[in-house]
């Protein structure tokens, strides 16, 4: 028993540091490492640059390894192939959204200083990330819905909407966490929909887009929370009406 | 009040005959339990039970639930089982697993995408494929290589430590098409220790099936594989490995311990190879365990490092050879 059970610990406590993703954000920790490994990182960086011309396919997942040194059958050290690729620009994107988050909020702070305004102002920075890849990008899509790469779709989605929420400085610890977050996820997704079909300059289109579905969902959760609160005045007001009249509640 | 006694003999009973699944993967409390299928212990040496215990004397490895067997030893007794099984291997491999291991082959080869090459002409690849004697991955390589990828310029070598193995393997490929048959070579060898016609840093591709797990030394076998393969090759594995669903896990294992020892003697005339045949799929690390070898062996993996086939009946190791 002895051995098998040393060499199993020995193999969670190497597998710890890398495969522990945190599920918050910390100041006080530093990051954990990132889901790719070096090799991984060396391949997939070096294919993403391919990506413009031959989409996210195993051919510049090939190109990739070849020019980073290694052999065409070294693309198989990652792990689902081009839907690896698709996550590894997922991934950086969103990663790269906190280092511009300064700059983005200095250069028009007068634009942005309330949260919603700079939720959608973080959002069209995190659509303008896919410029490059905006015509492979349904391509992307259509592998993300594949059934097999669903579930790690929609968890990028929702590190996107967190990262975004987190970005803009909301400090929400009641249940509209939960719904900011969703109803950012549906209106990102949408928008990145209404994108790929998007021909004007600048992708204005998708910017008004984006806007019109804020707004939107700002209004609804206004309606929502009102009714609510008519609700809950309305059902208090109730029991204490009847309280007065002497019925035991 | 007359019924207490049988119910206490029931629950002694129950008590005694626990699931098989609750069984680790340990040789020693499987050797003391008692256990609700039946074993091919023809004989066991006493003395030595832990592989690490005997300093000094040649190193101990085990065949099946039995321990304390030398490394000679259990090429030997592999030896047998697959000289004896050659000719109803694959019959068996379908009656034992449905037809299903012909999907996770499949599989198996199609992810590895032997022969794809983004350069105009393809490039050239070699392959070894190990253990793989009948030829069923080999000749699935071959034809993702020059029909799928349209990439001829590939070599696989099919080694088997077992001739009978290798034998039924020729005798097959002479069906596949010249051009196939042309790139393709057999080779007679220990995995553990390959011969100097295999450079060092020659290949692409290492590939081993359901094999590793009858090696006498996996350690070696990997060692081996990393010293053969260039810098950025693959070592891919496909192997028995262990179902984490309890449910399915006992349905699984009832199975695998009662059944296939039954088909084969019913189907091969050979029931002592079969009985073989699961228990050494029982003894065989569990997918967390088995990439700690193959990290230990120096090979890169990725994401999780290995992709569970069937709920984790199978798994798929892969390894990459880091650049140096």
């Amino acid at each position: 028993m002895a051995p098998s059970r040393a060499l199993t610990r020995l193999t969670l406590l190497r597998r710890a540091p890398s495969s522990a993703l945190r599920r918050y954000h910390s100041y006080d920790h530093p990051a954990p490492a990132g889901i790719f490994n070096a090799s991984e990182q060396a391949i997939l960086s070096a294919a993403y640059k391919h990506v413009p011309e031959h989409g996210f396919t195993q051919h510049a997942l090939s190109l990739g390894a070849r020019d980073a040194g290694y052999l065409d059958i070294s693309t198989n050290v990652v792990p689902e192939g081009p839907f690896s690729l698709i996550r590894y620009h997922l991934v950086t994107q969103r990663e790269a959204l906190a280092p511009r988050r300064e700059a983005i909020f200095s250069k028009d702070a007068n634009a942005a200083t309330t949260v919603p305004a700079r939720v959608e102002r973080l959002t069209w920075e995190r659509l303008l990330g896919n410029r490059d890849v905006n015509h492979r990008w349904q391509e992307a899509l259509a592998i993300m819905a594949q059934p097999s790469h669903v579930p790690a779709s929609f968890h990028e989605l929702a590190l996107l909407a967190d990262e975004i929420h987190f970005l803009a400085g909301d400090t929400s610890v009641d249940p509209s966490w939960y719904t900011k977050r969703g109803g950012l996820s549906v209106i990102y997704a949408s928008s990145e929909l209404f994108m790929t079909n998007d021909r004007s300059p600048g992708f204005g289109d998708t910017r008004a887009f984006l806007q019109r579905r804020l707004a939107e969902g700002g209004s609804l959760s206004n309606a929502v929370g009102g009714v609510t609160q008519w609700l809950g005045f309305t059902a208090s007001a109730g029991v204490n009406v009847l309280r007065s009249k002497g019925v035991r509640i | 009040m007359a019924a207490r006694p049988v119910l206490r003999a029931a629950v002694r009973t129950a008590r005694n005959q626990p699931l098989a699944s609750t069984y680790s993967s340990n040789s020693r409390c499987i050797a003391t339990k008692p256990r609700n299928f039946c074993t091919s212990t023809q004989f066991l040496r006493p003395g030595t039970t832990s592989p690490g215990s005997n300093n000094g004397s040649p190193r101990t490895t085990h065949f099946g639930f039995q321990d304390g067997l030398s490394e000679s030893e259990k090429t030997d007794r592999v030896a047998g089982v697959f000289h004896s099984v050659a000719d109803s291997y694959d019959r068996m491999n379908d009656l034992m697993s449905f037809g299903w291991h012909r999907i996770w082959k499949d599989h198996f080869v199609s992810s590895l995408n032997p022969g794809y090459s983004s350069s105009i002409p393809p490039a050239p690849q070699r392959v070894l494929d190990v253990a793989g004697g009948t030829g069923d991955i080999a000749f699935r390589m071959l034809h993702q290589s020059h029909v799928v990828n349209a990439n001829p310029n590939i070599h696989i070598t099919i080694s088997d430590i077992n001739p009978s193995m290798l034998a039924v393997g020729k005798q097959r490929s002479l069906s596949l098409p010249a051009a196939q048959q042309a790139t393709l070579s057999f080779l007679e060898a220990d995995a553990t220790q390959l011969p100097s016609t295999i450079l060092p840093n020659s290949l692409d591709l290492y590939t081993v099936a359901f094999g590793i797990r009858n090696f006498a030394n996996i350690p070696a076998a990997l060692a081996e594989a990393y010293r053969v393969l260039k810098p950025g090759g693959v070592f891919a594995c496909l192997e028995f490995s262990k179902v984490r669903n309890p449910v399915f896990d006992a349905i699984y294992k009832r199975w695998s311990f009662s059944a296939i020892p039954l088909i084969g003697q019913l189907v091969a005339g050979d029931r002592d190879s079969y009985q073989y045949l699961v228990e050494s799929i029982e003894r065989f690390p569990s997918q967390d365990e088995f990439r700690g070898l193959i990290e230990d062996a120096g090979f890169v993996v990725g994401g999780d490092g290995f992709e569970d086939l069937t709920n984790g009946i199978a798994a798929i190791h892969k390894g990459m050879k880091p650049l140096q």
